[in-house]
């Protein structure tokens, strides 16, 4: 018992360290690049323009809002497959559905505790990591679900909006690192591979591609609650910064 | 494809395992009692730990504790074992309790129920931490009355409430929404309104002198699961019996008042009269019966001409009173041009010197009495004034008695003037008796005396004067017994009778009298049969009241060429019940008013 335990903790220091470790490569390869790429704003011709500046608060409550909205419209994606396609007895896969959520390159701290202890910095990070590894598993279940025969409208439409709020969300999690943390980072597509299960060119139909699609939507839904939990502690932290690190 | 296999055995593993466990978490502490050891729900509070329960189910010989185990796996760690339940609370019993450091949100665990010394997994069960939260119900819950209907009969509430102290709301790490509901007391069905992310909310419409119960209770917002119910406050707000009570009786005085209004309106119009009457007495205003007093102030004089020639003030009755009449004595010898000894004065016998006397006629006393005349009214003095001697100032007639200045007020009088002004018939001679027992009466007094003239009888034809103050001469037939005018006179005395050879002077104008239905045309006829003349007073012996002669007529009225109109005599008249002395019938009122100058000379050419 006492070895295992040993084990474990052995292992999360590693993974700590690696993580860590992890991060400052990325951290500083992005540095290397140096190019801090400013987000491009468009007016209405179409020509660049410098972008009005807002202030970090505001910026971190209309982040917040977009997590909320994303999370919650994933939800109602969720429930809506469920009730379209997956037969009731298998509804509690929803809860068992983390078993085969795709895996992170570096844990996310799951408790609160854990996470109370991490940085800002880790914590804007990980919401960009998050928001960036769902940004193609989306567009898969875009095309997935318009092989659908009666997929309803609702869903599609819901699931469209979530894959472009996902970007405007990467956007100002982007902007707010580099004002909170002055660091630049390229808006590039994550270097995070998602191995997703291979299309099989089965009729979308059978229960297997169902129950996969169920699974993708549920980890989804997850995820969208850990970015907004995230962000919502962050905000705490910058408004208040004693009594949220004290609980 | 191994991959696909395996999901699927697993999923049908699922099915055919235990069912729909406590995945959702909601069915929480109903034990089974037809199953085996199984567990009865985990639940977590604030989403940072959570406890699982479990029962023994019908193996009853596994109450004891220790007998069953819960063991844990976390899917999302790198080792996959299965651990026991860190915490065995002692104080419930089949509660696992697992605290901050083993809990880990967005993880999966499977549990499972195990027997060891027999190694049977009786139950196993998987879910995500976030999915089994249950808050805790809100505290805190108070309302405040917003406003009451204008009826009373409604009102609105503001309910508050405060987040569990469980739930860290505050750090952001649960976002809560609330639901409120409420309901009638005593009655099943609850009321439920929509969620709230705020903590308070307002119910509208409810019902004064009805209590209500509301509680609140809280979950996870996007998610299903919601926690306990709080406690329930009662809500009661009295009705306010005074207003409703009022409203009503207001409406009654209201129109209690309307209808008193309605009925009075109704009232004063219906008996319109007798109320103008009751506080609007009428004023007596002059009026001659028959003629319009407007006409008399502004009117012409032609048309007062032709009204008043159209009264028949003098009706026959008038005439046909007892006819006294005031005889004058004539004294035939002297001569009929006297100057200033005219003709009355010789009637009367008056001194032409004399004193100016006025003769003052109870003309004014008498209001009233239009019909009749009191031979006692007049005093003596008045008579004994007339006898001696004459007034006047100069040239006037005794018979003068006003002075001018009193006409006016004559004319206007209201009240019926008697015009029975006694004249004292003085036995005076006439200068112009040749023939016959006339005299011609050249003026009248205000006061109703006549002036006499030596006049012609049959004189010419008048010449008309159109000046006012016209002397206005009127025959006067006179009686030795009684004087009479003949018809000839008659048509004379309308005309404008030369001043004769007797001065003229002194005529007075006649006051006109506005006498209520007397209205005095300034003619004075004695007829035999009506005796409408100036009364002489009863100095003279009282005269036998002659019977109608029908050589003599009544001179009915002044036509438009201001000719007398004659009437046929009639019949006796109806004695006046005043008259206690039939020597001395009832003087009639001057019927007529007496006139102004101005309208005397209208009615005289």
């Amino acid at each position: 018992m006492k070895e295992s335990e040993e084990k474990a903790r052995s292992l999360l220091t590693l993974k700590q360290v690696i993580l860590q470790v992890w991060l400052c490569c990325a951290s500083l390869w992005r540095f290397w690049v140096s190019h801090a790429v400013p987000l491009d704003c468009k007016d209405e011709t179409g020509s660049l323009t410098h972008c009005t500046s807002i202030s970090q608060e505001k910026l971190l409550d209309r982040v917040i809002q977009h997590a909320e909205l994303i999370y919650r419209v994933s939800e109602e994606s969720c429930t809506l497959f469920e009730e379209m396609f997956v037969p009731y007895p298998l509804h509690t896969l929803r809860n068992q559905a983390g078993n085969v959520c795709h895996s992170k390159p570096f844990p996310i701290p799951g408790s609160k505790s854990e996470i109370q202890q991490i940085s800002d910095t880790w914590l804007l990070h990980s919401v960009l990591i998050l928001v960036q590894s769902w940004m193609e598993p989306l567009l898969y279940l875009q095309t997935t679900l318009d092989r659908y025969d009666d997929a309803p409208d609702a869903l599609l439409n819901k699931t469209k909006w979530v894959s472009d709020k996902l970007l405007s969300l990467e956007q100002g999690v982007v902007v707010l690192i580099r004002k909170m943390l002055n660091e630049g980072i390229l808006t590039s597509s994550s270097a995070i591979e998602q191995t997703l299960a291979p299309y099989d060119g089965q009729s979308p139909e059978v229960l297997e591609s169902v129950l996969r699609d169920y699974n993708l939507l549920t980890c989804f839904k997850k995820d969208a609650h850990k970015m907004e939990t995230f962000l919502k502690l962050l905000k705490c932290r910058q408004s208040n910064k004693l009594s949220c690190l004290s609980h | 494809m191994a991959y696909s296999l395996s999901l699927s055995l697993l999923y049908l593993g699922l099915l055919c395992g235990n069912g729909p466990v406590s995945a959702r978490g909601s069915k929480l502490f109903t034990p089974d009692p037809s199953r085996g050891p199984h567990f009865t729900g985990c639940r977590s509070r604030e989403q940072e730990t959570f406890r699982c329960w479990w029962s023994a189910g019908t193996f009853q010989n596994l109450t004891e504790p220790g007998a069953l185990r819960v063991f844990y796996q976390t899917k999302n760690a790198l080792s996959s074992e299965w651990k026991e339940c860190p915490d065995y609370t002692h104080t419930v019993e089949n509660e696992c309790y697992f605290n901050k450091t083993f809990t880990h949100i967005w993880t999966s665990y499977c549990i499972q129920l195990r027997s060891v010394p027999q190694n049977i997994t009786y139950d196993e069960a998987c879910f995500t931490v976030e999915n089994i939260v249950h808050p805790d119900p809100p505290i805190g819950l108070n309302w405040t009355l917003l406003n009451v209907s204008r009826s009373g009969l409604h009102f609105d509430i503001l309910v508050r409430w405060a987040p569990p102290p469980s739930a860290d709301v505050q750090m952001g790490w649960m976002s809560l929404v609330y639901q409120v509901q409420y309901r009638v007391r005593n009655t099943s069905q609850w009321e439920m309104l929509d969620l709230e992310s705020g903590t308070q909310q307002s119910i509208y419409g409810l019902h004064t002198d009805k209590e209500y119960e509301v509680r609140v209770r809280c979950k996870m917002s996007a998610f299903d699961n919601f926690g306990e119910f709080s406690d329930s406050i009662i809500v009661h707000v009295a009705q306010i019996p005074s207003k409703e009570s009022t409203f009503p009786m207001t409406l009654v005085l209201i129109f209690g008042v309307i209808g008193v209004v309605i009925l009075l309106i109704l009232l004063i119009f219906s008996q319109q009269q007798r109320l103008m009457v009751i506080f609007l007495p009428p004023i007596p205003a002059p009026k001659i019966k028959g003629i319009d007093p407007e006409l008399l102030k502004n009117g012409k004089l032609d048309q007062l001409n032709s009204l008043l020639s159209s009264q028949d003030m003098y009706k026959p009755d008038f005439y046909h009173e007892d006819p006294w009449v005031e005889f004058i004595q004539l004294d035939l010898d002297d001569p009929p041009e006297k100057n200033e000894g005219s003709d009355t004065q010789h009637l009367l016998g008056l001194s032409r010197s004399g004193s100016s006397r006025v003769l003052n006629f109870k003309s004014d006393d008498d209001s009233g009495r239009a019909s009749c005349y009191d031979p006692e009214t007049p005093d003596p003095e008045d008579l004994a004034s007339l006898l001696p001697g004459h007034s006047g100032q100069g040239e006037q007639h005794p018979l003068v008695s006003r002075s001018s200045s009193s006409f006016p007020e004559l004319g206007v009088q209201q009240t019926s003037e008697v015009v029975e002004t006694p004249i004292q018939a003085q036995p005076a001679v006439p200068s112009w008796v040749n023939m016959d027992f006339y005299a011609q009466v050249s003026d009248f007094t205000p006061a109703g005396g006549v002036v006499l003239s030596p006049g012609q009888l049959n004189s010419s034809p008048e010449k008309k004067k159109e000046e006012e103050n016209e002397k206005k001469k009127i025959q006067f037939q006179l009686l030795s017994d009684g004087a009479y005018t003949s018809e000839n006179t008659a048509r004379q005395l309308s005309a404008d009778v030369p001043p004769g050879p007797g001065p003229e002077q002194g005529y007075q104008s006649f006051p006109t009298q506005a006498v209520e239905g007397n209205l005095w045309n300034g003619e004075y006829l004695v007829s035999a049969s009506d005796s409408q003349t100036p009364y002489l007073l009863p100095e003279a012996p009282p005269v036998p009241i002659l019977p109608p002669v029908s050589d003599y007529t009544v001179v009915q009225e002044v036509d438009a060429q201001h000719s007398l109109l004659l009437n046929p005599p009639s019949s006796q008249p109806t004695v006046c019940s005043h008259s206690p002395n039939k020597h001395l019938p009832a003087m009639p009122t001057m019927p007529m008013g007496y006139l102004t100058p101005d309208l005397l000379g209208n009615l005289t050419p």
